[in-house]
């Protein structure tokens, strides 16, 4: 990967893990249903979720456009261990072994079906 | 594990059934639209035809409900281990290609499938010996 590739996989990686710990922490609202709605838009968590997903799209084309889609897949199947690093970190979250192994499954599986694809 | 957290099986079970439905959706829309308005320049006419493409609005209605259902399931599951489970799409979007879309299936990828599916298996009898901070 050229040094720009490797810059616009990094911003990716920053955009997802922040974007998704800000959806968590928006999620947390009380209420069910449309209460749970209602008190989620007052809150400047789930704009700043959304934002980091709309920016991180941008980002995401301008990386595909630099490396084909299995490398951009391969790259991506990180951001599922940075994303339970910062639900450890932020929401306190348990890091049994069974979920460090889970997690490392899911990630070597999606980084070999993205390099065999 | 509390009577609270057992009930909750059903809840997480169906959502994200339903949040994988919403992202194979998508991404099938997105897969048909990007191809019927290929090549993608960015050009105004490029914008237009992608805002006249059909499909373009079965991956909108996906991303959308895949967005309602994710922040009712993250109310009460925690993010890491469900984000890793969110990934349950990559194997519905590689069994749609091989069936519908006729593309091939590489034993790599039956393997990544695998170790995805285990993956996801492994987190949910990890719930069961959990017990989750109080939620804010």
């Amino acid at each position: 990967m050229s040094a720009a590739a490797t810059l616009m996989w990094f911003l990716t990686l920053v955009f997802d893990t922040f974007g998704q710990l800000a959806l968590k922490a928006a999620a947390g609202a009380e209420g069910d249903g449309l209460e749970h709605w209602k008190s989620m838009v007052k809150d400047k968590w789930i704009y700043l979720g959304v934002s980091a997903y709309v920016i991180e799209f941008f980002v995401w084309l301008a990386f595909l456009s630099m490396v084909p889609l299995s490398q951009g897949v391969l790259v991506g199947s990180v951001n599922i261990l940075s994303v339970i690093i910062g639900g450890r970190i932020f929401f306190k979250e348990a890091l049994t072994p069974k979920r460090i192994v889970a997690s490392i499954l899911v990630a070597a599986g999606v980084a070999l079906v993205g390099w065999a694809s | 594990m509390s009577a609270g957290q057992a009930s909750m099986r059903p809840f997480y079970l169906i959502g994200f059934l339903l949040l994988v439905a919403f992202d194979t959706a998508a991404q099938i829309g997105f897969k048909f639209a990007a191809t019927n308005t290929s090549p993608a320049t960015f050009s105004p006419e490029w914008i237009f035809s992608v805002i006249c493409e059909k499909w373009s609005y079965l991956s909108l209605a996906g991303y959308l409900g895949a967005f309602i259902t994710w922040m009712t399931l993250l109310k009460t599951a925690p993010i890491g281990p469900a984000f890793a489970a969110s990934h349950l799409e990559v194997v519905t979007v590689l069994i749609v290609c091989v069936t519908w879309l006729h593309e091939k299936l590489t034993l790599p990828q039956i393997i990544g499938s695998l170790l995805i599916v285990g993956g996801i298996i492994l987190f949910a009898v990890a719930e069961a010996e959990i017990e989750e901070p109080a939620h804010v």
